[in-house]
């Protein structure tokens, strides 16, 4: 057994998260120890198999992936019972890098079910005894993603700050609006002393690297594209023009890398290797 | 000491990106001869452009060795053109993998290939899990296929084989004959894994092709054996890990090695590679790899088994 191999194992607990997303969590043989930002193809017998970031790791060996029903996988996914079996393979790829002590704020920014992978870093920042903000953007306030977790954290540590775009709950906007106002706070000597990590809609993690540049904030997204191997054979998931792969080089990549990948928010290849517009 | 020349392409070093494996984007192919490749072989392109079969399609199923069925799965000629002509910015040696459903489909995506900048065209009769390899399988078809394309193409045109065949020899000698410049040996073997939880086949397709260490010695058995049929030159191709088997392939009679699967290790593992061959040149006073070609057909083995 190794990462890339597929280990089958039964579902232990389905959590109903909001309207079309649920966590599905698992225990596996094959000891190791993933890390937040890192991701697991995930096989489902007989439909297909997909890259999944992990959305929790616990220390008694549960591992968990929040999935968002969008498609003909995840809509099998969510058909599948506690006791199913679902194929696991990695963990797979980089990771977040879990700052300094010396970093004053810390931001994660998720959009949507992008929050899956920023749920997993916020538990380990807490584990080690960081204070950070968290921004959460939805379209509409039934897809608010880990609420209720998020407010039970002790306030004065985490803020947890949402939004949606219809104003439905909570502020009206999106993420990039809140990040603005929350940056508008910190005094200019501090920004550098800033980190955000992202995952979300391309649209947003690129408004958001825009804003990163300007203000000389270090930032850090994770991308998703589409693959087959997840371990750097197939190429699918390459991005022009530096010739990096999502799933090895990343699924993270720093503002620096960010503003050189010419494909970031425009392109993605399908499973033909065809270039398409985003 | 690691260049070479195989038919009109000159190679930096012996080893040359295997069909299959990020033959993807341009700047994919450009990364990895920046790393150390002396050519790259693209991803197999047909007429059109085409997904392939779903996942799972590429699985690990023992430490480096691989099973994939992907099915063909190509952007078409027409996009991939477009590829071509960025790698061609930079000068390395590009060998482009067709394929077809027809003789003539295989002729018009290899001129395309050539006019758009190819250095080499490669076949892929050899596919194990996709309809391709009924032409790989028979050396009629063989013959015509390679005779009908080099009629047509002013690069050379090297024949990926597929080892998945009663009498690899025959087929070897079929393309020799119509005219092949090299020949590639081997493509993956079939085969196929089933989970015993589920009771399924893993891979979508249900069996595939499999790559990577377990099948470099059967490799290089193939690569011994042709060796001493055939005239043009033998590209090595299977499993190869480390420099040590590059060294494994030469010595039986490659003229050059493809890697592929092991770049799941990384990039950085080519540079590996190159300087392991390097030193074992110097330390074993050799100015050039390819006074390595073949080395070891000059020991006899023994035909017949002692009795009593």
């Amino acid at each position: 057994m190794t990462k890339n191999t597929i280990e089958t194992v039964k579902i232990k607990r389905i959590i109903d998260e909001c309207d079309g997303v649920k966590t599905f969590v698992f225990e596996r043989n094959e000891k190791s120890t993933p890390k937040p930002g890192q991701f697991v193809m995930v096989w489902v017998p007989g439909v297909d198999e997909i890259p999944m970031s992990l959305s929790s790791y616990k220390e008694n060996g549960e591992w968990s992936i929040t999935i968002k029903n969008i498609g003909e996988c995840t809509n099998s996914i969510h058909k599948l019972k506690v006791g199913d079996y679902i194929g696991v393979r990695g963990p797979l790829g980089n990771f977040f890098h879990i700052p300094q002590e010396t970093i004053k704020n810390i931001i994660l920014i998720g959009g949507g079910i992008g929050m899956a992978p920023l749920r997993f870093l916020a538990s380990e920042l807490i584990r080690l005894g960081h204070k950070f903000k968290i921004i959460e953007g939805v379209k509409v306030g039934n897809e608010l993603l880990f609420e209720k977790e998020f407010l039970e954290y002790p306030q004065e540590e985490i803020e947890f700050h949402f939004c949606t775009d219809d104003g439905s709950y909570g502020q009206k906007g999106f993420a990039t609006d809140l990040f603005n106002f929350l940056i508008e706070k910190i005094q200019v000597k501090d920004l550098k002393n800033s980190i955000v990590f992202t995952c979300g809609p391309e649209i947003m993690m690129y408004k958001i690297l825009q804003i990163c540049l300007e203000k000389k904030i270090e930032m850090y997204a994770s991308l998703e594209r589409i693959m087959r191997c997840g371990c750097g054979l197939c190429g699918l998931c390459v991005v022009d023009p530096l010739g990096l792969l999502v799933c090895k080089d990343g699924p993270v990549f720093n503002s620096y890398r960010l503003a050189e990948i010419e494909d970031f928010n425009k392109y993605k290849r399908d499973f033909s290797g065809k270039k398409n517009s985003i | 000491m690691l260049e070479l020349n195989i038919s009109e392409l000159k190679l930096n070093s012996p080893l040359i990106l295997a069909s299959g494996i990020l033959g993807v984007s341009y700047s994919t192919m450009k990364r990895l001869v920046d790393a150390g490749l002396g050519a790259i072989t693209t991803k197999s392109i047909g007429p059109k452009p085409r997904k392939g079969y779903r996942n799972p399609s590429i699985i690990e199923i023992n430490p480096g060795t691989f099973l994939n069925s992907v099915g063909l799965g190509n952007p078409g000629i027409d996009n991939f053109m477009t590829e071509i002509k960025e790698i061609k910015k930079s000068k390395f040696p590009l060998i482009v993998s067709v394929f077809g459903n027809s003789i003539e489909s295989y002729i018009m995506v290899a001129l395309k290939a050539e006019q758009a900048g190819a250095n080499a065209i490669e076949i892929n009769i050899s596919c194990p899990h996709a309809e391709v390899s009924s032409i790989g399988i028979d050396k009629d078809l063989t013959f015509s296929i390679v005779k009908s394309m080099k009629e047509e193409l002013k690069v050379p045109l090297f024949v990926k084989l597929n080892p998945n065949v009663t009498n690899l020899g025959e087929i070897a000698l079929a393309a020799q004959n119509g005219g092949a410049d090299a020949v590639v040996a081997i493509n993956t073997l079939a085969a196929m894994k089933v989970d015993i939880n589920t009771k399924r086949p893993i891979l979508s397709h249900g069996s595939g092709g499999l790559s990577g260490e377990a099948i470099h010695p059967i490799a290089v058995k193939k690569v011994y054996d042709l060796y001493k049929l055939l005239k043009i030159p033998i590209i090595g191709c299977g499993g190869a890990s480390n420099w040590q088997d590059v060294i494994e392939f030469i010595l039986v009679g490659a003229s050059a090695v493809q890697i592929g699967t092991v770049l799941y290790k990384g990039l950085d593992f080519i540079t590996d590679i190159n300087n392991g061959l390097k030193k074992f040149l110097t330390d074993n006073d050799y100015s050039s790899i390819s006074e390595l070609k073949g080395l070891a057909h000059e020991f006899e083995t023994q035909e017949v088994p002692d009795f009593d």
